[in-house]
């Protein structure tokens, strides 16, 4: 009897929406030489945008996808999460003041800075592979010299962990009031 | 055997399975050397400071080089599906790595071969993977922390950042609804130890304990301070204490750790673990069954 090998599956949980075939064609592409696994699909007719092809990505990879669509120039509409009901990315942060420092939450991921200096003295949360090489890169920097998240990271994490990096500098240019 | 798994944030560190030693802020595995900082690493040294500590042999450990683009996670996930059954681990503790939930899947029916169960346990986005893939009663013990742990409480969210806001809003009071939510909708694990200003042990959604002091807020900013307690509860459990007891323990001793290091939002989770031996010397006896003669 012949042994097939099994075809590794795929669940992503995200899409990838287009105008046309043409861009899904070539987004799957860039993604595939970039080492992403994708998979072409229909988007369910309530999510659908634009065509009826769709690229199923992992959605916890979104950031680094998007940044490489935009680099290529690969033109696509919006990526969302494939389960219906989901929530929006959440945009808020909740702010916690230790005296000479401060602490600003965004989702899982914890930016503290020193008041003072604006000197990042930690980070913490988060479980993708990109928060503790971001947490080695960003620590003992000034916010406003510290590499951003968003740049380097490539994962949901890495995305929140720039949120709380943006609200951080937003507080201590004016002046880290809370 | 105790086997961790997890990436650390080295890019070009192979695949690498071996026993954990220390060498002085450094892990060593194979002979590479790995900073002890947020993450898999912190986790490891916790959890290799508590073995030495109870006479137990020193975790095996699988990790890789990721740096978020998931390769190394891949390989992981690969190389422990293949060989779970063989290496079959007493406790298996999976930490960080890039989430996937059909590899997640594979593992948990990979893991049956095994000639006897592991202990299954998952923390960071081993966590978030087997949450999204509707694996979370397959595992023994999570250990959330606030925002996880509302993300276990959205049957929707395959990540923490696309948890509901009313959900994220929520404050530690609001533990108990979150924890019942997710023992309603089958997306929590058999045991959870949700991490917080006051730290929740709950057994099929059952709060068997809280545990709020000594109270340390400046444990939350320090990157690693979780991870560390993944480690201490990994270890316990390795030396026979039942699971829940062993949630307990872990989350006193974060704490107490955290006040003999006199914590600020500066410290580094290093000097937390340095605190861990004083930590046992003076409160384990007392806080459990688990009494070591010098």
């Amino acid at each position: 009897m012949p042994f097939f090998r099994k075809k590794p599956s795929f669940e992503g949980g995200g899409l990838v929406l287009f105008m046309d075939v043409h861009d899904a064609m070539a987004a799957e592409k860039v993604l595939k030489a970039a080492d992403y696994a994708v998979k072409l699909v229909a988007p369910p007719p309530e999510l659908r945008r634009g065509c009826d092809l769709a690229l199923e990505i992992n959605l916890v990879e979104q950031p680094g996808i998007e940044r490489l669509l935009k680099e290529k120039e690969t033109g696509y509409v919006s990526v969302l999460p494939m389960k219906p009901g989901t929530s929006g990315l959440l945009e808020i942060v909740k702010i916690t003041d230790f005296g000479d420092w401060i602490m600003v939450k965004a989702a899982n991921m914890k930016l503290s800075f020193e008041k003072k200096s604006g000197i990042i003295v930690n980070t913490s949360g988060g479980g993708c592979p990109d928060i503790p090489y971001l947490h080695a890169e960003m620590i003992g920097k000034r916010l406003d010299e510290a590499p951003r998240p968003r740049d380097l990271g490539f994962t949901l994490c890495a995305l929140m962990l720039d949120r709380a990096l943006e609200e951080s500098l937003t507080l201590w240019r004016g002046g880290s009031k809370v | 055997m105790m086997l961790i798994v997890g990436t650390v944030p080295i890019k070009d560190l192979p695949l690498t399975i071996g026993k954990a030693s220390a060498e002085g802020d450094y892990l060593v595995v194979n002979g590479h050397r790995i900073p002890c900082t947020q993450g898999t690493a912190a986790m490891i040294t916790a959890a290799l400071v508590t073995t030495e500590y109870l006479k137990l042999e020193s975790p095996q450990v699988l990790v890789v080089g990721d740096t978020g683009q998931g390769k190394g996670s891949r390989e992981m996930y690969e190389y422990l599906i293949q060989n779970v059954a063989k290496l079959s681990p007493e406790v298996l503790a999976l930490h960080y790595c890039l989430p996937d939930m059909a590899l997640s899947r594979r593992l948990c029916e990979a893991v049956k071969g095994c000639p006897k169960r592991p202990i299954m346990i998952a923390d960071a986005a081993s966590m978030y993977a087997a949450k999204a893939a509707g694996l979370a009663t397959s595992f023994d013990i999570f250990t959330p922390d606030a925002t996880e742990m509302a993300f276990l409480a959205d049957p929707d969210a395959t990540h923490p950042a696309y948890i509901a806001k009313h959900l994220f809003d929520t404050d530690v009071t609001q533990t108990p609804r979150l924890v019942a939510a997710a023992y309603q909708k089958k997306n929590a694990a058999k045991l959870l130890l949700v991490k917080g200003a006051t730290d929740y042990v709950v057994r099929n959604g059952e709060i068997l304990a809280t545990i709020s002091e000594p109270n340390v807020p400046a444990l939350e900013p320090i990157g690693g301070t979780g991870d560390t307690i993944t480690g201490l509860l990994s270890a316990f459990v390795y030396a026979s204490m039942e699971p829940h007891e062993a949630a307990i323990v872990a989350a006193r001793a974060n704490r107490m750790a955290g006040k003999l290091a006199q914590a600020t939002p500066a410290t580094r989770v290093r000097q937390i673990i340095d605190q861990f031996p004083a930590v046992f010397k003076q409160y384990l006896c007392q806080w459990s069954e688990v009494c070591i003669k010098p």
